[in-house]
């Protein structure tokens, strides 16, 4: 493989702009699939990320290329595009020379458009703004062109596609070659290889995707983790096609899988260098920084006994998710469990989702919190990532949340109810820019823990759909916080306490109890619930004790059916967690997030 | 050694909008059809054991005939009675007559069934049923006359709209009636029944709780010996109790259920493939496990609850061995004293709840 014939790039996108179908529409064209082989969208591999439309783990393939007498290999790294992975798209971008910017044609320049450019070009890259989904009937090029040129790009080197009928991707795939740099490190130098990914494969450990920056590593090397100091014998080094092809070699430029036989995840870090133990690099490569979680909350197995399961599914999860954090925590009302750390809340389902699908644990969520800045009276700082950890208020003597600069991207139609969101989330205005005579960004001065809650949602509904945001984190102000318990029965559940601005906490509280009265069924007695600040009640309703669960006369013996019926009743209580006397199901850890009526 | 036997006859001269019990409209051609193919279970599977109870229930087995029900009981004369059998057989009043009592009482039946279920005209329209309360009270004094005396009458409640009030009238028609036992039962809204595809909406579970502690006070001069049942001493209907007692029992007939050898089964609810031959549909092989829940569940539904020591004898394993239910009798929900471990009468309205709960405790 030639050097100047290797090109790596990623494709990068707002949310639902088409790339997976784009990158599926490249491996069709370039041979690596035939049309029939096509699952729809073939990158994606996890079920979740088929189902939710979106690519959540990256994924690197190699293409091979013929144009004009020269074979090129392609190294396609596919990105998410969802604002709570920008952490994902910058591992994947550092492994590249290019990046394909993907717009809708309908939709326009998005959020995270914008966000993803900014994040290429800190990165060096070449990129190229393609156009997709021109075969859409209200797809608008001129206003898209407009749109692009804008925002910096010239109108000669946007490509028009169509990901569906496969107009236009050669010329797309002809301006990956003249327009994207080949890779030039040197490959007699020591080697440095970039971490920046990695799986656990219950046969092979730990399999890591790298990319040679500079020098060679081939089966049999053994090579060092720059950052923990391991050494290992390489066993294997493979690239995919997207069928897995055993290599004996990657030179300087590539990128491809190592394995070798790493059975301690710990080991291996995403962003660290691998280099050969005998002869090691002077520095690693600058790597980079993994991304702060932003979003906390507790996760507990409804069954004490799976704890364990629990830690093994978490740490197999971090291997490829360096964002995910997790460390012991204990709930009088849970047990035992993990207080896990995210990017945002689109991360958090997800990972609770895999762990209940792919490792079979059924798991009660605590309401996710931010991590808030308390000084004490003292002057000491304390970081309080869960609710459980506030101080008592006669210690505290202010309390800091973070905030965050969003963007929102909306037809100017919408501006109206946008704000008004805005303000009942506690938002201060910034500014509003006009992108062309009907569409606008608004700047506003949002709590994170706002937009942790519904926001986005809100969002959509507010503007049907048509609003698309992004936001980064501006540091710490201060702000009147206080701790919201939910007493059951009079006994305070640790697990359902939330912080709250003490404006909003009557509000919240009166709708947190409304809510947990639906939730939580009829019980043996009466039952009430309770919100309380300290010891001062703000909201109560009570949930009336069960009147009637018998089973009425047994007509001519078929007793079979109370059996069953009574079966099915007792499957029920197993996705409850008893609570003192009071049986909880899991829906009820999360209707805390609830801020408003229905 | 099985004792009891339940035959079904499904055959029903009006279908009621709340039942999704097996029946079919009453058809000539097809009673006799039926009887034929009844005739051909009973001699295959009969074992010639000697039983202490027999019940003949539907549908509504006083649908049929004079000659039909003669033919019914020539077959049912294959079974070996012992001299204190209880033989009872369900009817309705407004299909029942004096012929076929005394038809009935000929055969050795020495208890019957009525259907009444209200006696509110309103309500009757919407079940879609008959009933002239002079028939009911001439019906009773008949049978009492001709020494026909171990009476049961149904009684449904909870039907959606009505009140307390007009439960209370119910059993006070049915207390003037001077029967020795009474069935109660609150309405439910079963799938595939007019109701439910109706959308009828269900009675607020206070108002059927209410009703229900209402029919167990006006009835005190009963005894409640299971959930929906109240007899006068020495009344007590034995074949209901050999279901609550977990024994073993012959089920006959189109839909019906029985219990021999281990296995639960019940019988198709296909009239086609039962005249076919095609009479099995499901079976349920009992373990030792199944076996010892279905002993909690039946016998807690009865006063007297389950009795540890027969458990012991049944299983060689003490019962708090395979449940723990220590904090369930800590909390009240479940009582016990020497010899019985039961379900206090407060919390019967909820005895799926404790029973679940016990359940629960399964000792592994």
């Amino acid at each position: 493989m030639k050097q100047e014939n290797i090109r790596n790039f990623c494709i990068i996108a707002h949310i639902d702009h088409g790339k997976s179908t784009l990158a599926d529409r490249i491996l069709e064209k370039t041979g690596a699939i035939s049309k029939r082989e096509l699952k729809s969208q073939m990158l994606d591999s996890m079920d979740i990320e088929r189902e939710r439309g979106i690519t959540i783990k990256l994924n690197a393939v190699q293409l091979a290329y013929q144009h004009e007498k020269d074979e090129y290999f392609f190294h396609l790294i596919d990105t998410p595009g969802h604002v709570d992975f920008s952490y994902e798209v910058s591992r994947s971008l550092a492994a590249c020379e290019g990046a394909l910017l993907v717009v809708d044609a309908a939709q326009g320049v998005e959020a995270q458009t914008l966000a993803n450019l900014y994040l290429a070009l800190d990165n060096h890259l070449t990129v190229i703004p393609v156009v997709n989904k021109i075969d859409l009937p209200n797809a608008d090029l001129p206003k898209v062109t407009e749109e692009l040129e804008n925002i910096g790009f010239d109108k000669e080197d946007i490509i028009f596609t169509s990901a569906k009928t496969g107009e236009g991707i050669d010329s797309l795939l002809e301006a990956i070659i003249k327009k994207i740099p080949a890779p030039t490190g040197d490959v007699r130098k020591p080697l440095k290889a970039l971490i920046f990914d990695s799986l656990f494969d219950a046969y092979r450990g730990v399999i890591i995707s790298i990319r040679v920056m500079e020098g060679e590593v081939k089966v049999g090397d053994i090579i060092r983790m720059m950052e923990t100091g391991a050494t290992y014998d390489v066993v294997g080094l493979s690239i995919d096609t997207p069928k897995e092809k055993a290599i004996s070699s990657l030179k300087a430029g590539e990128v491809g899988y190592l394995s070798a036989s790493i059975k301690s995840i710990s080991d291996v870090e995403v962003g660290d260098t691998i280099t050969l133990d005998s002869n090691p690099a002077k520095e690693a490569l600058p790597g980079y920084q993994p991304m702060k979680p932003m979003v906390y909350c507790g996760l507990y197995p409804i069954e004490s006994s799976k704890f364990e399961d629990l830690r093994e599914a978490l740490e197999k999860l971090k291997l490829n998710d360096a964002s995910l954090t997790f460390e012991p925590e204990t709930s009088k009302a849970l047990g035992f469990g993990f207080r896990c750390g995210f990017l945002g809340l689109l991360h958090m389902e997800i990972i609770e989702e895999r762990i209940e699908r792919e490792f079979s644990i059924d798991l009660i969520a605590t309401s996710p919190s931010v991590v808030y800045e308390v000084v004490l009276t003292d002057g000491s700082k304390v970081m309080v990532d869960s609710p459980t950890k506030m101080p008592k208020r006669e210690v505290v003597s202010k309390t800091l949340e973070p905030y965050v600069k969003t963007s929102i991207f909306t037809p100017s139609d919408y501006i109206g109810p946008i704000m008004e969101l805005c303000q009942d989330k506690r938002g201060t205005f910034l500014n509003m820019e006009y992108l062309d005579q009907t569409r606008v960004t608004i700047h506003y001065e949002l709590p994170l823990s706002e937009i942790v809650y519904d926001f986005f949602d809100k969002l959509k509904s507010y503007t049907k759909g048509y609003a698309s945001f992004d936001y980064e984190v501006i540091g710490y102000k201060e702000s009147n916080l206080v701790k919201m318990d939910i007493l059951l029965n009079g006994e305070v559940v640790d697990a359902l306490s939330v912080i709250v601005h003490k404006d909003f906490a009557y509000q919240r509280g009166k709708i947190v109890v409304e809510k947990l009265k639906e939730i939580i069924p009829r019980q043996m007695f009466e039952v009430p619930i309770q919100a309380a600040i300290g010891t001062h009640v703000i909201a109560r309703t009570d949930i009336k004790a069960l009147r009637k669960n018998v089973l009425a006369k047994c007509y001519g013996g078929d007793v079979s059916r109370k059996k069953k019926l009574l079966e099915k009743q007792k499957e029920g209580k197993k996705r409850m967690k008893r609570i003192g006397s009071v049986e909880v199901p899991q829906e009820a850890f999360l209707s805390i997030l609830s801020t408003s009526e229905k | 050694m099985v004792k009891n036997c339940y035959v079904h006859i499904p055959f029903c001269k009006q279908i009621c909008s709340y039942c999704d019990f097996c029946k079919v409209f009453y058809d000539t051609g097809y009673v006799s059809s039926y009887l034929n193919s009844l005739e051909q279970e009973i001699k295959k599977n009969y074992k010639g054991e000697v039983l202490d109870t027999l019940y003949i229930g539907g549908g509504t087995p006083s649908s049929l005939s004079l000659a039909e029900l003669e033919r019914l009981f020539s077959i049912l004369s294959v079974f070996k009675r012992s001299s204190s059998c209880e033989v009872t057989i369900e009817a309705n009043f407004d299909s029942i007559t004096k012929e076929k009592l005394n038809l009935f009482q000929l055969f050795g039946v020495n208890r019957i069934s009525f259907g009444l279920e209200t006696t509110h005209q309103w309500i009757l329209d919407k079940m879609g049923r008959q009933l002239d309360l002079d028939d009911v009270v001439n019906t009773i004094s008949y049978c009492k006359e001709i020494g026909l005396s171990n009476i049961n009458v149904d009684l449904m409640y909870a039907f959606p709209g009505e009140t307390v009030e007009e439960v209370v009238e119910d059993v006070s028609f049915i207390q003037s009636l001077d029967i020795p036992h009474i069935s109660t039962y609150s309405l439910i809204l079963e799938e595939h029944t007019k109701l439910y595809l109706d959308k009828v909406p269900s009675i607020l579970e206070e108002e059927d709780a209410k009703m229900y502690e209402v029919i167990c006070s006006e009835l005190s001069n009963f005894c409640h010996y299971e959930i929906s049942n109240f007899a006068k001493d020495g009344y007590f209907s034995s074949h209901n109790l050999c279901y609550w007692r977990n024994r073993e029992y012959y089920g006959f007939g189109l839909g019906a259920s029985g219990y021999l050898d281990d296995v639960r089964y019940s019988n198709t609810r296909s009239m086609t493939h039962y005249l076919q031959g095609n009479v099995r549909y499901e079976e349920e092989k009992l373990g030792l496990r199944d076996k010892m829940e279905y002993e909690v569940i039946l016998n807690l539904r009865t006063k007297w609850g389950i009795s540890k020591s027969q458990f012991f004898s049944c299983y060689h394993k003490s019962l708090n061995e395979v449940y723990d239910y220590s904090s369930l009798v800590k909390d009240g929900y479940l009582k016990e004293d020497e010899d019985f471990l039961f379900i206090p009468e407060e919390y019967w309205y909820l005895s799926n709840e404790v029973i679940v709960r016990l359940l629960e405790e399964e000792v592994v």
